[in-house]
This record gives C-alpha cells, structure tokens and sequence, in this order.
C-alpha cells in the first residue's frame, strides 16, 4: 500500500512534488519549533535536574541516580499516594465503565429527549475542577452540608459522618467527584459506539430470535470492546495523574491541609507538587518523582490495554 | 422494566445538574440565610454578592482568562490545521516520524515538563506574564493528532490537485480550500481547547504568584481564604467562572460531542 503511494507520487512532474514538499515541511514548523521550545526543551531539562540536588536558588549538587533511590526505597510517602492514587483509580473506574455503559443502553433506546440527557449529562465534565471541588467540599462539609443534612433529615443518619476527616470517606468522596466528573463523558463515548455499530446486524439478530439481553451480550459488548479498551487505557493514564479533584477538595479555608486526613488523599502529582513548589522547593526531586510517575503510566497503561484489548495486540 | 431504567437515567440527570442549580441559586442569597434549608428558590441578594466580588480584582481576572483562553484556542487551532494539513495530503520525507512522533507525545503527561518549563520561563523573564499558560497549547500533540484525522477523512486529494493544477499557491490552498472544509473541525477542537485551557488548574497555579495574572480557578481557589465567611458570594464568584464555559458548550454541544466521540470510536 505504501509502494503504491510513493509510487504514484514519484510518477507527478518533478518540480510539482518538490515544491509541496517544501510546503509540507514549512506547515509543520510552527508545531516542530513550538514542541521544541515549550515541551521537549523542558523536558529534558527537567529530566537533567532529576539527577541533582537543588532547590532552584542555590547551587546544584550533583547526585546521580540518588533522588530515584530515595523515591523507591527511603520515601514511604511515595508508595503511600501511589496506593492512594491506585485505590481511587479501583473505586471510580468500574462503576464509570460499568454505569455509563448501561445510561448508554438506555438512551440508545431512547426515542425522545436523547439529546437533552446527553447534554444535561455531560454538563460536570466540562466544568472548572475548582468549582467541582468547592461544590463537593461543601455538600461533604460535616456541619453544614447538604449530605448529612438530608440523611439526617430522612432518618438514615442520626448525626453527621465526618466525611471529609476520616480516610476511607474521604476516599469514596474523592472517588465520588470522579464518577460524577466523568460518568456523563463515558455515556456519550458508548453512545457513539453503539451508534456506530450497523442497524443491520441487530435486524438480523431481531430475525433469528435474539432477546434484547442476549443481542446485548452476544453482540453490542463484543464491539464495544475496542471502546472499552480505549475508555480504560485513558482514564489509567488520567488517573494517575490526578490532582486537582483532591487537592481542590482539601484547599477551602480551614479544612486546607495537604493530603486530606492521615495523608489518605494524596495522590502522586499533589505529592510531586508539594515537594517540588510548596514545602522544600526541591526541584531535582519533584523531577524525579515526575519521571518515576511517567515510567509508572507506560507500564500500567500498557497493562491496563492488554487486559481490555485481549492478548492477541 | 423500561420506566425503571428511564427513572434512573432522570436521577442521574438529576443529580448532574443539581450542584450546579444549587451554585446558581446559592449566588442570589445572604450568607447567612444559606442554612436555613436547602436553597431551591431564588433569593435577593444577587447583586450585593456581584458589589462583594467585584471589590476585589474579579474583572481584571476574568479577563485574564478570555485572553488566555482565546489566543490559546487562535493559536492551537491554527498550528495543529497547518501540521494536520501537511501530515494528511502531502508526502515527504519525514511525514511517517513526525506522524509517529505527535502519537507518542500525545502519551507524555504535562508534569514531567512543568519543572523545566518553569525555569525556561525564568530565565526568559516571562514568569508572571500570561505568556507560559498561553505558550503550551501552541503545539498540543492531541490538536495535531485530532486535526490530522479530520483532514484526513473531510478533504478530497483530488480537490487539491485541481486547485494546483490552477495554480493556486500551497498556502493560498489551505486558506481557501482547506480551512473552509474543515470549520466543524476546528469548532470542535477550540471549544476544547477553550474548556481546557479555562479550566487549567496546575499550571497557572506553579508558574503566576501575582494576583494580577490569575486565571479564574486560580482566583476562586483564593477566595476561600479572602472571603472566609462570605460563602454566598464565593459562589457567586463560582457561578461567574463556570457561566462562559456552559455557554460554549451549549453553542457547540452537537459537533463537540460528536467530535471527542469520533477520536474514540475510530481509535
């Protein structure tokens, strides 16, 4: 197929082919130039100061591979917003998958108001993560929320949870965000999934007798499955780089502390943030951690295709 | 069994739109009338929580935003279409490593740059200037990547071999003949681009520690400490920042969908 290209390429008058190469060339500098200086430059400069010792004012130590070290082995902080990160990721992601796909089954049989839902639905992943992160701290807030209050109200609840103070809450609350975030953008990628798949092949199915369960099982999640894949493949990719929903969560006031209760919150980037910006400004081992985190999302995203994508890619 | 599964999809409606009535409603009270139950209905209040916000630099804020967010989308758009452009209907040398090259780095996340950017943009003295949270989404890789695609599927090859065969110039082609053929294309990448960049939280919060440069979330994260008491106007504040960004994706709700569901289903 690519012989055949070139081929017909080369077979164009000289002049002509020499003159829109030169073009092609000059179309892609603004992004080559650009990638250069604002991404690939800082990148590697970043990765050169993973291998020093500096707070970004004084002089540079040169440490080798140490700050890699400390990170897997001396730093039990890491290990522990790397679980943390990793737990939110096992709360939120399956009823994401599993929930959205199903709203996408309902709204696909859905005659009227289809797009209505799919708008209203998709209205939290469009919104600013700060304004996600006060509404949440404010609904969860133990005295004043909306949450307790109403649970207290119905009778399920005889006083307030302390949501936001207790690790394994604050978890689920964080979590929660997450689902609530993202839950619409699933259905609407499923949505377009299931529109994709010809009408002919549920006709034919209709045909041979097929309940609306089975044609699902037998049919509509066997195609879905390359959407699957790629739902879970981005949603590892974004998880675990996941910083504002916690982090704006735990900022408003006197609830601002890092980390949410006993550290249960803090994810990988927060951690990453807060050593390299915020308490020691320590900028070779903020890199360092920034690295390790990259390493840890090409093999967990890598895992995370072959489960979805099956063995054979 | 059908009632069922349509009342579940109107509770999860329902509590997705729910916060956001709630900051809608909650902006139009008196601070401390907010407990007395839930607020569902409108209150009076409204316009003395606008007085409370606009005294502090609220405006300048907000227009820091619409620069970022505008010149960000303008330049995105524009660089992405003219790679897209030459990675889809041209041949040349490098084509397949530049093409490989813009899926790989859609794959690298933005904190393994944030720290080298940071003292790039020290030493350039541009640190509290607009400038670095407009610069990185010059060349955003997934931009490359979605218009690549869209070219790819909405252009014809021989619409651009006749046009040069009249001897329209290469870029009077793609201003004239591609750039039309691709508007839905590029709306659906600037409101993006647009929601993305308003909503960026990490990176204006390293590089700008002047509170003359802020952006929106910036601002309001802020303002759980300037107005630790004023609840009602923080969500005024809130109601302010998240209005713009509904408003575009009402406008492009359609092709927007239609087009982040398109990169999924073909990938």
């Amino acid at each position: 197929m690519n012989m055949l290209k070139y081929k017909s390429s080369l077979a164009k008058p000289e002049k002509n082919l020499n003159r829109s190469s030169v073009w092609a060339y000059i179309f892609c500098a603004p992004f080559i130039i650009g990638y250069f200086l604002f991404s690939l430059f800082p990148i590697m400069y970043s990765f050169f100061i993973s291998f020093f010792d500096w707070n970004g004012v004084g002089d540079k130590l040169f440490v080798g591979v140490k700050n890699y070290i400390t990170i897997f082995t001396r730093d039990p902080l890491f290990y522990k917003s790397l679980t943390n990160t990793l737990l939110i990721m096992l709360m939120s992601t399956p009823v994401e998958i599993i929930l959205g796909m199903l709203l996408a089954v309902v709204l696909f049989n859905m005659k009227k108001g289809k797009s209505f839902f799919q708008t209203a639905n998709f209205l939290p992943y469009i919104t600013t993560p700060v304004a996600i992160g006060f509404i949440f701290a404010y609904l969860f807030d133990w005295n004043n929320g909306y949450v307790n209050l109403v649970l207290i109200k119905i009778g399920i609840l005889h006083e307030g949870i302390y949501w936001l103070q207790e690790p394994a809450t604050a978890r689920m609350v964080v979590a929660l965000m997450i689902i609530w975030k993202y839950l619409g953008y699933f259905m609407t990628i499923y949505l377009a999934g299931m529109t994709s798949i010809p009408e002919e092949i549920y006709e034919a199915a209709k045909v041979d007798g097929a309940n609306p369960f089975k044609t699902f099982i037998k049919i509509t999640l066997p195609l879905l499955k390359n959407i699957t894949a790629f739902l879970l493949v981005t949603s590892v990719i974004g998880g675990l780089q996941m910083f504002d929903e916690p982090s704006l969560l735990y900022s408003w006031g006197e609830r601002s502390y890092v980390g949410g209760p006993d550290n249960s919150v803090l994810t990988v980037v927060w951690k990453f943030y807060n050593d390299a910006f915020k308490s020691d400004s320590m900028l070779g081992y903020g890199s360092a951690i920034s690295f390790s985190l990259f390493a840890i999302i090409i093999v967990f995203s890598f895992i995370s295709y072959r489960i979805s994508a099956g063995k054979e890619v | 069994m059908k009632k069922l599964l349509i009342g579940f999809i109107a509770i999860v409606t329902v509590l997705s739109i729910l916060p956001f009535y709630l900051v809608f409603m909650m902006s139009t009270y008196y601070s401390n009338d907010l407990f007395k139950g839930l607020p569902f209905l409108p209150s009076d209040f409204l316009l003395k929580n606008f007085e409370t916000i606009f005294k502090t630099n609220f405006i300048q804020v907000y227009g820091n935003s619409i620069i970022v967010s505008v010149s960000a989308v303008v330049l995105c758009t524009l660089v992405s279409s003219l790679v897209g452009f030459a990675i889809a209907k041209y041949k040349f040398k490098f084509k397949k490593v530049i093409n490989n090259f813009i899926i790989i780095t859609m794959m690298v996340p933005m904190q393994i740059s944030i720290i080298g950017y940071l003292l790039e943009m020290k030493t350039l003295h541009l640190n509290n200037t607009l400038l670095p949270i407009i610069l990185v989404w010059v060349s955003y890789p997934f931009g490359a990547f979605f218009m690549t695609q869209f070219i790819k599927d909405s252009i014809a090859d021989e619409m651009i071999e006749s046009a040069r065969i009249d001897g329209c110039s290469e870029p009077r082609i793609f201003a004239t003949i591609v750039v039309p053929l691709i508007k839905p294309g590029i709306a659906t990448l600037a409101t993006l681009v647009f929601l993305w960049s308003w909503n960026n939280y990490l990176l204006p919060l390293i590089i700008i520690n002047k509170q003359q440069f802020y952006t929106i979330p910036i601002l309001v994260s802020t303002l759980g400490t300037a107005h630790r008491n004023d609840l009602a106007a923080r969500m005024c504040a809130l109601a302010l920042s998240i209005f713009p960004v509904i408003v575009v994706f009402l406008l492009g709700s359609k092709t927007f969908i239609k087009g982040i569901s398109a990169g999924a289903v073909k990938g």
